[in-house]
């Protein structure tokens, strides 16, 4: 009897270990990165920012986007704002589509922010960051160009306006364009 | 004398006036700091001075001078961030795990430790007995062992 309860107290005590360990290991394997430049954008479906439905990334397949990641508590989003604009009423006209993800902000904060920068291209939300966690976003903004597969051909951790980013935007504008 | 009691009466009711305008008592932004979690940061908002921290500060702030009770204000900002917005977890559904696998753990320790201590206590009773030790040697040794003894008497 003595042996019998010894073993199981060692079971219940290896199996809390294996139990822990599992726990690590299943955190480590769900951190989230960035997606890398060449792979498939990972997908998703955001509520519009002005209540107006839902969009999901897969609808616009087949056309170049830029997924830009903001927030109306950032303040080097405000600078961007501006550039992304007229960025969107020049490339549009040549099928790149323009979508504004606002990450971890309060709706009606963002939804002044849009209406103050008079920003027209869709903008969707994801309060919970769910999706801007699967890019890997850590600040914003963030800005990703995809091309009509897709798939990923810039990745740029800061705003577009800063001179490290500026080229490479317009030339992954290009890439995806072409 | 009638005018310093008027103005003795305007003041009361001046101050009186921001106190009463809440049906029930007024939360507190030191409170909820304590309570919500900034979503950039992973702290609570009284840990951070980050950008959107200060956003949600001052959201709270806009809602407890109209009132609103700590309880909508965390409603409402689970519903523009989710559940993750709060610091501690919700109890019902699975989050309820969260609050009793501790006890559940500290209640099992105690009892394992209940366990030992009780066989352990037993298992040294036969020593602390009132009777002589055993010389822990078997029948025949000792018969053995008088006989040499006996030869020396």
């Amino acid at each position: 009897m003595t042996g019998r309860l010894k073993v199981t107290a060692q079971l219940l005590a290896l199996a809390g270990v294996a139990g822990l360990l599992a726990l690590l290991v299943w955190k480590l394997a769900h951190q989230q990165h960035a997606p890398p430049v060449g792979s498939v954008a990972p997908a998703f479906t955001l509520r519009r920012l002005d209540g107006t439905g839902k969009v999901s990334l897969a609808s616009y397949r087949g056309k170049p986007v830029v997924l830009n990641f903001w927030a109306s508590w950032c303040q080097p989003c405000k600078g961007e704002a501006a550039v992304l604009e007229h960025d969107w009423t020049r490339y549009r006209s040549r099928g790149v589509e323009f979508v504004g993800v606002d990450y971890h902000d309060l709706a009606p904060d963002a939804r002044r922010f849009v209406s103050a920068h008079t920003l027209t291209f869709p903008m969707l939300e994801d309060g919970s960051g769910r999706v801007t966690g699967s890019y890997g976003i850590s600040q914003v903004p963030e800005t990703y160009v995809l091309n009509r597969q897709g798939r990923i051909v810039a990745h740029l951790a800061g705003p577009i306006t800063d001179p490290n980013f500026a080229g490479e935007f317009r030339s992954a504008l290009a890439k995806a364009v072409a | 004398m009638i005018l310093r009691f008027l103005a003795v009466v305007a003041a009361a009711l001046a101050l009186a006036g921001p106190a009463a305008a809440c049906a029930h008592p007024r939360t507190s932004l030191a409170y909820l700091e304590g309570q919500v979690m900034c979503p950039t940061c992973h702290t609570t908002l009284d840990q951070s001075d980050s950008a959107a921290a200060q956003q949600i500060e001052s959201f709270i702030s806009q809602k407890i001078a109209v009132c609103w009770t700590a309880q909508r204000i965390e409603s409402k900002l689970v519903a523009n961030y989710g559940q993750g917005i709060l610091a501690a977890p919700s109890h019902k559904g699975f989050d309820l795990l969260a609050w009793w696998l501790p006890i559940a753990g500290v209640l099992g320790g105690a009892l394992v430790l209940a366990v030992g201590v009780w066989r352990w206590s037993r298992r040294r009773e036969p020593e602390d007995s009132d009777g002589p030790p055993g010389s822990g040697l078997d029948d025949e040794t000792e018969r053995r062992l008088d006989e040499v003894l006996a030869r020396f008497d």
